[in-house]
């Protein structure tokens, strides 16, 4: 068995190696790279021993955060945010770096990529002295200081540059007027940023921004990413909400990503997050601009741009809602359902349905039924929306939402947002220290993330890295689950998360295999769990929720209910053992339900034990008296891109 | 500093020079003579430019007139409110201009050139080292699935002492979901994989010969490392966006810290003492208590 998947890989590499040219002779992994001598080395003669040795498929997930804001964001920067793009980047790749605050802050380990995500709006000119001004070296003073300049005494230079402003003794030529453009755009100097951190295989800086459409509080963000370097990515500035040049609509947004690819070649996607901040407009099937049913050109446009959302960050955890799903227990988790993102407008329990994954995961099936395309049909993604620069979102490791919010005895009791009109009021600890996304990439560079992001081949988790395999097909049985490399089954006969299963051959039912490690720092985990959507035959909406594995000795009770895997955190001291849950889970899991004529999606949401929350640790560290109500514990987890059935 | 903010005196002064600055802005400007915006041929032409770049296309008579009319309405509220000194004592644009003229600095660190670039990695070499690689087999005990590691790693170190190199390894160990065999991969991946102290371990080890068992947070490990290619120190012409990219790092740390220490020394500081009665807040603090 073995022996017959090394040799239908091998045929498939030599495949590759007939079919294309010379310079793309190179098979990618992220153990390096297999040329064509290597290849031959190791295929020779005979057929490989090794089953594992010819493998292309992604072998480690990267973890990443795709939605990070630095100074160079207004809001960030009026928070006294002061980390820019540069050292967001620094702390990302595993160095030490002192946050706005001054406290040093490193990661437990390094992410393998990250997005600087600055709101474009407002994004702010920089002095730029000497930039297309010729007339700058003619004058002797201006000489001068380019002369300080280039000999490394940038500062003096500065400091006589500044002098001379504050006494009115500036050379002509030197003196600012709108139309001389003495100023960069901070999204060059962004893009300038991510060019000189990105250092494929090793550490990806993705160029991106976000557009930050948020007309009457309601949040319908979304974050652009591109997959080309900045040769590309400079030609342009990003589209903006502030009218005349902007606009607040999501359509305009495709546009202007189409004019993007257009203009340059490249490629871009876009992931929207926080429905649950947009009252009830972030996944319509009335359009808010309108009125109107969304029509076939609004689920066209944004099944093609709208690749993946982002269902956990700080500002809450958007896979579920416990009125819209009541008999998920897991549904009730980090929930920030207060009202829209400025506290000005309430949330009524009608705006729901139109905020959460799940529920608009369902409606896109609706919706396909009957305009051809599911707009919904998006994978998934966490990331921090940290608007600090520090992409920290360990819990015994969490550097806070804003500035304000960086480790301090006083955060865990301070107010986020208040509105005394609405009598809303959001605390500190309401803050979720969440997320991360977690992408199956061949290589750790951007052409690959961004491909994967792109196929939906990523997962959400809520800070931990624990490892998700999610694989769908026709032909898993139990034994797929035991062999040695579940992956290699995996790919060889189904689709992984973000894929498609189409029309069932006779009599059989889509079989799934799934497959969890614990992050090698986190918890345990709990459960493995599949999260089924459908439209049945009566045009009505479904979901289950079904328990596929889990550590420890328990079996479901007479209402087919789980038991609690427990908990054994010790809050006083911040601390737990993994002396529950597993910390690997893996099982092939066939739908006992399904019906050939009813569209269906499949995702995988894993749980952790539970383990400390932010708030206990600075409870602990800080020895301070947490609010009344403040929660100690998380089970961290993880949500896959789903894996759809069309008939 | 809050205490200070409800200082009545403060708002007073405050308040007059807002006043003051409205007084003069009416003043100046008079009944009969309205200041004048002029919009230069070279502004229009940036408003044009930043419709193009971010549409792909020259705006319209329509659009440009509306870029125009938003540009003057933002000039105006620019003049009036800065006239009103509406601009001082915000914090929100008192962190934007000195993040603008840190900026500054940084935009004054020059390129470096070859011979500092050369310096700067002789003098760096360790940060700049190639990353160690290896290339190993593992058999793997999961914790989850045994009920005591140590007896079953016991036997199976015994087994693999004397296995041959072709022993189905399969057979000894347990399932592991990120493989078996590790090839030629760098020492950073291998810590994002198995963790720090799994990789301070495995880089101490002999290469050929079972060893371990090393403990990761998954459980354990009997580990064959068949190559472990020592991390190097780099050519310059190897490393230069790297080598670049750090010594303009550092040079931008610096720069900042000259400019501001050059920049207070223009400044004499006179933080006014505290009232007597100041001494009341302590008790409050809870010190005397």
């Amino acid at each position: 068995m073995k022996q017959k998947i090394a040799i239908t890989l091998l045929g498939a590499v030599l495949g590759l190696e007939i079919s294309l040219p010379s310079s793309a002779q190179e098979a990618q992994s992220d153990i390096g790279t297999l040329d064509k001598g290597k290849a031959e080395r190791a295929f020779g003669t005979k057929p490989v021993y090794s089953p594992y040795a010819s493998r292309k498929f992604p072998t480690r997930p990267l973890f990443g955060d795709t939605h990070l804001h630095t100074g160079a964001s207004m809001d960030a920067g009026a928070f006294g945010a002061r980390i820019g793009a540069r050292d967001a980047y620094r702390l990302a790749r595993g160095e030490e770096i002192k946050a706005s605050s001054g406290q040093p802050v490193k990661l437990s380990r390094p992410l393998d990529f990250l997005v600087v995500t600055d709101h474009s709006d407002n994004m702010g000119m920089f002095p730029d002295l000497f930039a297309g001004k010729p007339e700058m070296l003619a004058d002797p003073t201006g000489r001068k200081w380019y002369d300080l300049i280039m000999s490394g005494k940038g500062s003096q230079a500065a400091l006589e540059i500044i002098v001379a402003f504050s006494n009115g003794r500036l050379p002509k030529p030197l003196t600012y007027s709108p139309d001389s453009r003495p100023y960069k755009n901070a999204w060059l100097d962004n893009v300038a940023a991510a060019e000189e951190y990105n250092q494929p295989g090793r550490f990806t800086a993705v160029i991106g921004f976000e557009w930050t459409s948020n007309t009457g509080g309601n949040n319908l963000h979304r974050n652009v990413l591109f997959r080309d370097n900045g040769d590309k990515a400079s030609q342009i500035v990003p589209f903006t909400v502030e009218k005349p040049l902007g606009s607040d609509n999501p359509r305009d947004l495709w546009k202007w990503m189409t004019a993007y690819e257009q203009k340059t070649g490249g490629s871009v996607l876009a992931i929207a997050h926080n429905g649950n901040l947009s009252n009830g407009i972030m996944f319509p099937l009335i359009e808010s601009f309108t009125g109107k049913p969304v029509d076939k050109e609004y689920v066209e446009q944004r099944a093609k741009w709208e690749r993946l959302y982002e269902a956990t960050q700080t500002k809450g955890d958007g896979e579920a809602h416990p009125v819209l799903s009541p008999t998920d227990e897991f549904a009730n988790f980090e929930r920030w359902d207060f009202g829209n993102l400025d506290a000005s407008v309430a949330k009524s329990k009608d705006m729901l349905e139109f905020e959460y994954a799940r529920s608009a995961l369902k409606n896109g099936l609706k919706l396909e039924q009957q305009l051809g395309t599911n707009p919904y049909k998006f994978g998934m993604v966490g990331s921090s929306d940290a608007h600090t620069g520090l992409a920290a979102m360990e819990e015994d490791n969490f550097f806070g939402k804003t500035t304000p919010q960086e480790p301090s005895p006083e955060r865990a009791t301070a107010t986020f947002v208040s509105n005394p009109k609405t009598n809303i009021k959001v605390m500190d600890w309401q803050v979720s220290s969440s997320g991360y996304a977690a992408v199956w990439a061949t290589e750790n560079t951007r052409e690959s993330i961004w491909d994967a992001m792109q196929r939906k081949e990523t997962y959400a988790t809520t800070g931990s890295r624990m490892t998700v395999r999610f694989f769908g097909g026709w032909d898993f049985t139990a034994a797929d689950a035991q062999t040695r490399s579940p992956a290699m089954a995996g790919y060889t006969k189904g689709v992984p998360m973000g894929g498609d299963l189409n029309r069932a051959p006779s009599g059989k039912g889509p079989s799934f295999l799934v497959a969890a490690l614990k992050d090698p720092l986190g918890g345990n985990l709990d459960r493995i769990q599949i999260v089924k959507g459908w439209l049945d035959g009566k045009g009505e909406l479904q979901e289950k929720i079904y328990d596929v594995v889990w550590g420890g000795d328990r079996k479901p009770g007479a209402d087919g209910k789980l038991p609690s895997v427990g908990n054994t955190v010790d809050v006083a001291n911040a601390t737990w053992t993994n002396t529950i849950g597993a910390s690997e889970l893996i099982g092939v899991w066939t739908d006992p339900a399904f019906n050939a004529v009813e569209r269906a999606f499949y995702y995988v949401r894993v749980i952790e034990i539970p383990t400390p929350r932010w708030t206990a640790y600075d409870a602990m560290r800080f020895g301070i008296k947490l609010l009344p109500g403040t929660p100690v514990t998380v089970t961290e987890r993880a949500y896959t891109s789903p894996i759809w059935y069309t008939p | 500093m809050t205490r200070l903010l409800k200082e009545p005196l403060l708002h007073f002064i405050v308040l007059g020079a807002a006043l003051f600055g409205l007084f003069n802005l009416v003043n100046q400007k008079g009944a009969e003579q309205p200041a004048k915006i002029v919009i230069s041929v070279g502004q229009v032409a940036n408003l044009a430019d930043g419709f193009a770049r971010t549409w792909n296309r020259l705006p319209s008579q329509d659009e440009l007139r509306g870029l125009l009319e938003d540009h003057i309405r933002a000039e105006v509220y620019y003049r009036e409110a800065k006239a009103l000194g509406l601009d001082r004592d915000d914090a929100v644009v008192r962190r934007r201009l000195r993040q603008k003229l840190e900026f500054l600095t940084e935009d004054m660190v020059a390129e470096p050139t070859e011979a500092e670039l050369q310096t700067f990695l002789t003098a760096n070499a360790e940060r700049f080292k190639s990353d160690d690689r290896f290339t190993f087999t593992h058999v793997f005990l999961s914790d989850a699935r045994r009920d005591g590691l140590e007896p079953d790693a016991a036997a199976i170190a015994t087994k693999l002492s004397t296995a041959h190199a072709e022993a189905d390894l399969g057979e000894l160990g347990d399932n592991f979901l990120l493989g078996y065999e590790f090839r030629d991969v760098p020492r950073s991946s291998i810590t994002q994989t198995f963790g720090d102290e799994f990789v301070a371990k495995l880089s101490k080890l002999e290469l050929g010969r079972w060893e371990g068992p090393l403990a990761s947070g998954y459980g354990m490990h009997f580990v064959r490392i068949s190559d472990h290619v020592q991390g190097g120190l780099m050519q310059l012409d190897s490393v230069r966006t790297v080598v670049r990219r750090e010594w303009m790092n550092e040079r931008r740390l610096q720069a900042e810290a000259d400019l501001y220490r050059a920049l207070r020394e223009r400044y004499q500081v006179v933080v006014e003492e505290p009232p007597a009665e100041r001494a009341i807040d302590a008790k409050v603090s809870g010190v005397s208590q």
